[in-house]
Parts: structure tokens; C-alpha cells; sequence
């Protein structure tokens, strides 16, 4: 127990001993945590407006006009089993009549005399998939039944917000570990130049007998210190900006940047003590004989 | 106690020690001269284990240097206290600090350490300078303060690199002196030196090294 005592005093006591070093850590780590939680509440509020935008997809299916309703609503209910399909709605003879009059303001029986309308299905898709959604191949199983005439949807605009999505998390995983790598390299580098200076207490450490994890311990404990305080100043830095940033929005555009608090600061915490182990693990391996 | 069988070690850029053999007691004090460059630190590093033998073997009690694993070399070093020309003190932390460092390292409790830094200063007559900085102390204070931080884990034997390179002649005669009180409390010692007139009529065995070689033991 002392000696765990020792070796969380020694970390601790690194970090004002090494005060410039500690500076260059701390900042490292808190630019790579506000790049990092920034992204992720870019992601988060990308992922509500891709949500929103996938509610509108859907693949209006019209049966043929022989087709009995009772088999029809088989047929409906089967379409729900289909990969990638959320709900269906379907649309009776008698409610694409009341849709008709509701949007054109005028009696389809009073027109042509009776009711042309097919009865047809509604299919909403998916929207909280982090995966492209590929909508063709839904489309081609409701063609393949007997039962189906015709199916309209919106192919074009969907494979366009879907390639558009990939391609923005594509492009957000790939920062996200460019600046994690980034830091890694920071931290392990600026741990590095502290170990220099304190070449001759590693070297009193060997030669007393001290072994490599004892050597290793006060390092990985100041590198997560390190971490613990840059997770702090990002975390408060973030929440800060989001509050007041918030304030801003919602008296200008009525919508509000949403974020989960505890997620952000788990995750920042979690990157943070990530990047602390092994950058500072790393650079005093690299020394250690 | 100590046995250096056959041992052999050169450097990529040449010199070091051939074909050593000799051994060392329980309880001995024991000088090992030679001129600079002749192998002393070589034949002292190997014995602490910070160089391996490309020839034969190290034995120190039951740690033998065939196949050594790093963690047996750092319970090795526990058992034997170290003594350099420039000290190797911690510039950053007071005396007690230096000297407890190697009592933490073990994992000795606070109590005990207070109580074992306390007694190795008394015995070595810088009790009342606990709190002082490695560059607040003369340079024979740090020497004994190193004597202190050696001994104070009980250790089997302290080696001594050119202790007095660094002193005056008063103060190595001292040094020696302190070593020997150190010796009579059982702990065995070896001291390197090229001053001879420092270490004779001593009355304790001389090593002498020359050119890599034993050439009296």
C-alpha cells in the first residue's frame, strides 16, 4: 500500500516537478479532445438530421386491380419481414378516395363515376441505420410479387444523401483517428523529453533494483493526470460553448445543437486515457534497457 | 559469495575485461586497482548485472548471469548497494528522499523508512541534514550521503566506483574508513581505485587489474 502511496505521490508530484512538459502534455490532449468531442457532436446532430431525412424515404408499392384485399394485407404484412423496411402503411381503395378528395378537393366517384384508385402500400425505411442504405434491392423484392403493379420511389435523391452520408462519416472516423494517432505521437514524443531530464532517475532506479513496471508506474500515473486534466478544461471548454452557443441558435433559428452530456464526457475520458497509457507507456519503454 | 567464472566482455569499439576469474566473500573488503581504462567499472558492472558476460558467468549468491531475466537482475540490485565517483544523487530531492528511495523500491512502510534514514545518516554523520538538496551539501557529504543510500537496504555487498575520485585526500581517507565500519557490520565491499597510495597497508586484499586482466588477486 506505501509503495502504491510512493508511486501516486511521485505522479503526482512529476507534474508541477516537469511543469513545461506537463503544459505541453495537457495541451496536446485537451486540443485532441475538443477536435474529438467537437466531432462527435457534429456526428450526433448529423445522425438527427439523416434520421429526419430518412423518414421522408418511401417506396410507394400499387397492387394490381385483381388482386383481393385479403390477400393483400398478406402480402403487406410479409413486406415488414423485408432487410431494411421499418413499417408499412397500407392504403385501402376507400382511403386513397378520401387522400384524393383531401388533396384535390374533389369527389373521385362525382368525377369518373367510380372508384380507379389501387389499392397501394406505403414502405418507410430504416433511419437509424450508421450503415448506407441501399434501397434497391427492397425495391426489387416488392417487385418480384405477382400481387405488385408498380413501384414509385424516390431512387435518385436517396442514393445521393446515402453516398453523401458515408462519405461524411468516412471523412469524420478518419480525422478521429488522424488526431488520436496525432496526439499519441505528441504525448510520447513531449514524455520523451521528460524522460531525458530524467535520465539519471530512471538510471538510480535500475541500479537500486527498482523494476521496470516500479520505473514505469509514476510516468503512466502523471500521463493520467495529464489526461484527466485536459478531459476537464475540453469538457468544460465544450459544454461552455455548447450552452452559450445554444443560446445563440435557439433565439436565431428556433432549433437547438443537441448533445449528450454524460456520453461527451465519458468518451473524452475514455480517448484521454487512451491516448495518456499509451503515449507515456510508449516513450518510456522506448528508454527503459 | 561473488563468482566471476572465465568471464569475458568487449566492447564494439574495444576494450573491457578477458578471461576473469576470481571470486569474493561473505564479509570481505576487497580493492580493486588499476589504471584508468584497465576494466574496473567493466568488471564492477558486470558483477551488478548492467553488462551481461559474452564469456562465462556471474554468480552472486543464487542469481546466475547465464539466462538472467530482467525482473531476477532487479531483485539482484536490491541485494547490492552501489557507490559512484559522481554520486548519482537525485538533484531534485532532499537527502531523505535520495535515501529512502531505494527502502520504497523494496516497499518498506513510512514508519520504517523514517526510522531506517534516520539511523543510516547517524551512521554516517549527516543526521540533522535530512532535509538538505544533493548541491547544498560538499562533496564528501554526498559521498557519505551515497555510503548511506548503499547500506541502507542491509544490502550483501556494496561495490564502490572510484568513490574518492572526487574528494580530497582527507576526505577519501575517510570514506574508507566508513566503508570498513560499514564491512565490520557484515556487509562485503569492493572499492575500485587507481590510487594505490589511498588503499595500501590497509591490510585487505587487492585485485589488481590490468589491460582487461587479473593480474593479482
Amino acid at each position: 500500500m506505501d509503495k502504491f502511496i510512493f508511486l501516486l505521490s511521485e505522479g503526482i508530484k512529476n507534474l508541477w516537478r516537469n511543469k513545461l512538459t506537463s503544459f505541453s502534455a495537457i495541451f496536446s490532449i485537451f486540443l485532441t479532445l475538443v477536435i474529438a468531442g467537437s466531432l462527435v457532436i457534429i456526428s450526433q446532430n448529423t445522425n438527427k438530421v439523416i434520421e429526419y431525412l430518412r423518414d421522408k424515404y418511401k417506396i410507394e408499392v400499387f397492387f394490381k386491380d385483381n388482386v383481393p384485399i385479403q390477400k393483400v394485407e398478406v402480402v403487406v404484412a410479409s413486406f415488414n419481414q423485408i432487410k431494411g423496411v421499418r413499417s408499412t402503411t397500407l392504403i385501402t381503395k376507400n382511403d386513397a378516395e378520401k387522400i384524393f378528395k383531401s388533396q384535390f378537393g374533389e369527389d373521385i366517384m362525382n368525377l369518373v363515376g367510380y372508384n380507379p384508385l389501387p389499392v397501394s402500400c406505403v414502405v418507410n425505411i430504416v433511419k437509424d441505420d450508421i450503415n448506407k442504405i441501399n434501397i434497391i434491392p427492397i425495391v426489387n423484392k416488392l417487385k418480384s410479387y405477382v400481387e405488385v403493379g408498380e413501384v414509385n420511389y424516390q431512387g435518385r435523391i436517396i442514393f445521393q444523401i446515402e453516398s453523401y452520408y458515408q462519405k461524411f462519416i468516412r471523412i469524420m472516423s478518419l480525422i478521429l483517428v488522424t488526431v488520436i494517432f496525432i496526439t499519441i505521437f505528441t504525448i510520447s514524443n513531449t514524455v520523451r523529453l521528460t524522460i531525458y531530464s530524467r535520465e539519471k532517475l530512471i538510471e538510480s532506479l535500475q541500479l537500486i533494483g527498482a523494476t521496470r513496471a516500479f520505473i514505469k508506474a509514476p510516468f503512466i500515473i502523471e500521463g493520467i493526470l495529464h489526461g484527466f486534466i485536459g478531459t476537464i478544461l475540453a469538457s468544460a471548454l465544450l459544454v461552455g460553448g455548447l450552452i452559450f452557443g445554444n443560446d445563440i441558435i435557439i433565439s436565431l433559428f428556433s432549433v437547438k445543437i443537441e448533445y449528450d452530456i454524460k456520453l461527451l464526457i465519458l468518451l473524452l475520458g475514455g480517448i484521454s486515457f487512451f491516448v495518456s497509457i499509451i503515449g507515456g507507456s510508449r516513450a518510456v519503454s522506448k528508454f527503459l534497457k | 559469495m561473488i563468482h566471476l567464472n572465465n568471464v569475458s566482455y568487449t566492447y564494439e569499439k574495444g576494450g573491457g575485461v578477458s578471461n576473469i576469474n576470481m571470486s569474493i566473500a561473505d564479509d570481505e573488503y576487497a580493492f580493486l586497482i588499476g589504471p584508468t581504462g584497465s576494466g574496473k567499472t567493466t568488471l564492477l558492472r558486470l558483477i551488478y548485472m548492467d553488462l551481461l558476460p559474452q564469456v562465462g558467468n556471474v554468480v552472486i549468491d543464487k542469481y546466475d548471469s547465464t539466462n538472467i531475466k530482467q525482473k531476477r537482475i532487479a531483485l539482484l540490485r536490491r541485494k547490492v548497494g552501489m557507490i559512484f565517483q559522481d554520486y548519482h544523487l537525485l538533484d531534485d530531492r532532499n537527502l531523505f528522499n535520495n535515501i529512502a528511495l531505494p527502502l520504497h523500491v523494496i516497499g518498506y512502510d513510512k514508519e520504517e523508512i523514517v526510522d531506517l534514514v534516520a539511523e543510516a545518516l547517524e551512521e554516517v554523520g549527516l543526521d540533522g541534514k535530512e532535509d538538505h538538496f544533493p548541491n547544498e551539501l560538499s562533496g564528501g557529504e554526498q559521498q557519505r550521503a551515497c555510503v548511506a543510500r548503499a547500506m541502507i537496504k542491509g544490502p550483501d555487498i556494496i561495490l564502490a566506483d572510484e568513490p574518492t575520485g572526487n574528494l580530497d585526500p582527507v576526505t577519501s581517507f575517510e570514506l574508507i574508513k566508513l566503508l570498513e565500519e560499514v564491512n565490520k557490520e557484515g556487509t562485503a565491499i569492493l572499492m575500485a581505485s587507481h590510487n594505490y597510495n589511498l588503499i595500501k597497508g590497509r591490510g585487505h586484499r587487492i585485485i589488481e587489474i590490468q589491460d582487461g586482466t587479473v593480474r593479482r588477486s
